[in-house]
């Protein structure tokens, strides 16, 4: 017989907005302290829970590897909630941003506002957290956090209209069968001809 | 020349089949790929409504939600107004007029719906279930939590709630009742070794050793269960990796997990040769 008792639990401290995650991600960048941080690519991780731990550490752990193997370090974690309305960082976030940030002082967390999507890409709906004395801080979104934002618009609103992302492969994918690959070399390949 | 106009109606017949067959297809694999349903479906509707027979009202009720998806109320007021005219009453098309509202943002509005349904069909799950959707949509999830399980309460054997259940209290963190969830589901469906995965990986993000001990033995049953989950292999190697490097086991433990750990990576990496050959292939 199933015990059907249940255990204890452990709850979060207060109930927040409903928070669930549909895509996240780290970006790499070349080794560099001295001179601003770009990040040059980014993977995207998981579309469903995000609040179990086995599977985000078997992801940090091979993009960890790869990343070392390609000279870049991960330098951040972005994620995009799966309620439109809901931008702001939470716990996941807080804590992936977290561990990234005890292999790389600077990294950033980055969250998606998808009020503000649409095709034609115009504004940036990124917000930029930065990592000060354990706590997450936004940065000023007046300061320009794009190497060509213009340039990247033009190839953002381009993909979205030629649907690449129906080709777009993540963490989850590529666990439901090994052949779909993460660095998504096909649509990488597109940028730099977008470009 | 007859022969000619012959061939072409051949021809369109075959497409529309191929379409209907693809909307039946993913109908029956309940996908959700809403674009692509709304290029297929809308085309059928529109081009050739006359010729599907009765299957255009099932298709009308898939496009619609496929349209809805897709923010395209224009597609998917069109096909509720055929339902609604076709099906005058039915609680089916109330509910998909209540989803419309939803979609729309119309939640208090789509309640009502609901509420009007259920008043004539107290049992009516599907309205009760599109009632604590909206208070998920709302980001109200201790309600949403707390009128859940007041619904399993009464219809304890339905699945799909008892999953949406577990997922909104990993959600919350709240692990230790998750699992129970996920008890109740691997015990109506021992074979199903996606419960027993995920099961597993809740007993690991609980943590402790006793929790990864146990999510060590689910990850293995999954696998036995299906020896192509590469989830279940790898939660695998990460709890008896954790075990035994954990102080607090005895040596014969540690050595155990060390050969589970062992035998995991060894099968990690030969599903992956074997997907790089077949990507050759």
């Amino acid at each position: 017989m199933y015990n059907r008792n249940v255990s204890p639990s452990a709850k979060k401290s207060q109930p927040k907005l409903e928070w669930r995650s549909e895509h996240t991600s780290k970006e790499k960048k070349k080794d560099s302290h001295s001179i601003p941080i770009l990040c040059v690519d980014c993977i995207p991780l998981f579309h469903g829970t995000l609040a179990l731990a086995p599977m985000l550490e078997v992801a940090l752990t091979l993009i960890d590897t790869w990343c070392k193997e390609n000279k870049y370090v991960i330098a951040g974690y972005y994620q995009a909630n799966e309620r439109t309305k809901d931008f702001r960082p939470n716990q996941v976030a807080e804590k992936v941003g977290a561990r990234i940030a005890e292999n790389f002082s600077e990294a950033a967390m980055i969250m998606v506002d998808s009020t503000r999507f649409t095709m034609g890409c115009y504004e940036p709906i990124l917000a930029i957290y930065d990592h000060h004395e354990n706590k997450w801080k936004c940065r000023d979104c007046n300061v320009d956090s794009f190497e060509d934002w213009c340039e990247a618009q033009k190839i953002t609103s381009a993909l979205l209209e030629g649907r690449s992302y129906e080709s777009l492969i993540d963490f989850d994918n590529h666990l439901d069968d090994l052949r779909n690959d993460w660095t998504n070399p096909e649509i990488n390949k597109s940028v730099l001809h977008l470009c | 020349t007859s022969v000619q106009t012959d061939w072409r109606v051949n021809v369109l017949i075959i497409v529309l089949t191929e379409m209907r067959d693809k909307l039946r297809k993913w109908r029956e694999d309940n996908h959700r790929n809403s674009e692509q349903i709304v290029d297929v479906g809308e085309e059928l509707i529109n081009e050739h409504a006359s010729k599907l027979g009765d299957d255009i009202w099932i298709i009308y009720e898939q496009v619609m939600i496929a349209a809805l998806d897709c923010s395209r109320d224009d597609l998917a007021w069109t096909c509720l107004q055929e339902l609604k005219r076709q099906f005058p009453g039915s609680q089916r098309v109330k509910r998909l007029a209540g989803m419309r509202l939803e979609a729309l943002e119309k939640y208090e509005d789509a309640s009502k719906q609901y509420d009007s349904i259920l008043q004539d069909d107290p049992t009516n799950t599907a309205a009760r279930k599109r009632k604590i959707s909206i208070l998920k949509a709302q980001g109200k999830s201790a309600e949403a939590i707390r009128e859940l399980n007041e619904y399993l309460e009464q219809f304890v054997g339905d699945q799909e709630a008892w999953h949406e259940l577990s997922e909104l209290y990993i959600n919350e963190h709240d692990y230790g009742k998750a699992a129970f969830c996920l008890e109740e589901l691997m015990m109506t469906n021992p074979h199903n070794h996606l419960y027993c995965e995920q099961y597993a990986e809740v007993k690991y993000t609980q943590g402790g050793l006793e929790n990864l001990e146990l999510s060590r033995k689910y990850f293995a049953q999954a696998l036995k269960l299906n020896n192509r989950n590469m989830r279940a292999l790898f939660g695998l190697y990460m709890s008896a990796s954790h075990i035994a490097a954990s102080p607090k086991v005895n040596a014969t433990v540690k050595k155990a997990n060390v050969k589970y750990a062992t035998w995991a990576t060894n099968q990690i990496n030969r599903a992956y040769q074997v997907s790089y050959a077949r990507c050759l292939l």
